[in-house]
């Protein structure tokens, strides 16, 4: 319930104030977005298969945002930026979907 | 990001050894990212409160905040997506409109040049027409424009088509080169005045090509082209279709199709080229009659 209610407040923050990212941020946006995503379904499976932790779930998502975006920073740095941007993506999508498949398993047992 | 560990909940202080060495260990990148997908750390949390017996209690609070702003994040990357596709199709619109506006305006100001330097003929010619001298520098000064190409001239010439093949192969298409052959061969040929689809041609005149279109004077055309030159028209016919040029273009035209001909005409009309802009040219210091004032 919580949960829900705190998916409905980000979503309509995120529709009335439509902050605007500055230029400088907006290469760190899509890896923010993955990190985000990944934390979402990794909290969602921990809570079904019973092991959910708040702790583990806040240092994860904000470490994960944050090593993320360092990690495209240095490559920014070393202009191979987009490069690991998409390396971040990939991995943390293989993660977000082998996460995906273990909820669908739980969720309707195939 | 995530540690090498077995998300099970007992094997969690000896993680890696616990685990029958495998040869590709080292290699096992993409195994552990699908097997370890969940992070490692919710297994250690629920080992740990298991062993001290803490009852499962989360703070909601903060598990509620950290959803908001990965939700946040999320409908954030949303919006700024839906924000910045208009503008980028927006822009080009915007840029193709301004294009547009800029040729209109060289298009006026072209025009405006043209009545300007009208005006200004007529003004000098009648200051000049009052002296027996002063006329006689007016007939020079025109003779010269005549030749320079800044008056519109009308006479008998040869017409002179050439044309993309209806076929749309790579070799069907008119190039500024054979443009050029047929406009060198008509200046060849004694033709005093040429104009390629209206443009004018002078000493400075270009034809080249650029992308898909042929730029005469920076101005692009389009096939058909019409290349006008004023002469003797039976001189210019007889020298132009035994040039070499002629030659080469009936063969192209036979080859692939690209429409190629040429006529007598009894009266054509070539109008003033722009005026010409010199500039590092200038007189040289010698007492030689002076051109235009």
């Amino acid at each position: 319930m919580i949960v829900l209610l705190a998916v409905a407040v980000g979503v309509s923050l995120g529709l009335v104030l439509q902050p605007t990212v500055p230029l400088d941020l907006q290469p760190y946006l899509p890896i923010a977005v993955v990190a985000a995503l990944d934390a979402l379904f990794g909290g969602v499976r921990a809570w079904l298969e019973a092991i959910f932790d708040d702790r583990v779930f806040v240092v994860s998502f904000v470490a994960n945002v944050l090593v993320a975006s360092l990690i495209v920073y240095v490559g920014d740095k070393l202009g191979v930026g987009g490069q690991l941007s998409t390396s971040i993506v990939v991995v943390l999508g293989i993660r977000i979907f082998s996460n995906a498949a273990a909820i669908r398993r739980r969720v309707f047992r195939a | 990001m995530a540690a090498v560990s077995e998300p099970s909940r007992s094997a969690l202080r000896e993680p890696v050894r616990a685990r029958p060495a495998r040869p590709d260990a080292s290699m096992s990148l993409l195994v552990d990212l699908s097997v370890d997908a969940l992070d490692p750390g919710y297994a250690a949390a629920a080992a740990r409160k298991k062993a001290a017996g803490v009852p499962d209690r989360p703070r909601w609070a903060l598990v509620g905040l950290t959803v908001a702003a990965a939700t946040l994040v999320i409908v954030v990357a949303a919006v700024q997506t839906r924000a910045s596709a208009p503008a980028t199709a927006k822009s080009r619109t915007t840029l193709i409109a301004a294009v547009d506006r800029q040729s209109a305006t060289v298009d006026r100001l072209e025009k405006s040049i043209a009545e300007l330097s009208a005006e200004q003929a007529a003004l000098r010619d009648a200051s000049l027409a009052s002296t027996s001298a002063g006329a006689a520098l007016a007939r020079r000064i025109a003779a010269a424009e005549l030749a320079l190409g800044n008056l519109p001239v009308v006479g008998p010439g040869l017409r002179v088509t050439l044309g993309d093949a209806s076929a749309s192969s790579g070799n069907s298409r008119v190039l500024d080169r054979q443009l050029q052959d047929v406009v060198n061969a008509l200046w060849t040929a004694g033709a005093e005045a040429v104009a390629v689809n209206g443009q004018r041609l002078t000493a400075q005149s270009a034809v080249r090509q650029a992308g898909d279109a042929i730029l005469v004077d920076f101005r692009p055309l389009v096939s058909p082209y019409v290349v006008t030159a004023i002469g003797s028209a039976v001189d210019l016919e007889t020298r132009f279709g035994a040039s070499r040029t002629a030659a080469r273009m009936r063969g192209l035209s036979q080859l692939y199709g690209l429409r190629f001909d040429y006529a007598r005409a009894g009266r054509l009309t070539l109008p003033a080229a722009p005026d010409a802009t010199l500039r590092y040219a200038r007189p040289a210091p010698a007492a030689s009659p002076r051109g235009r004032s």
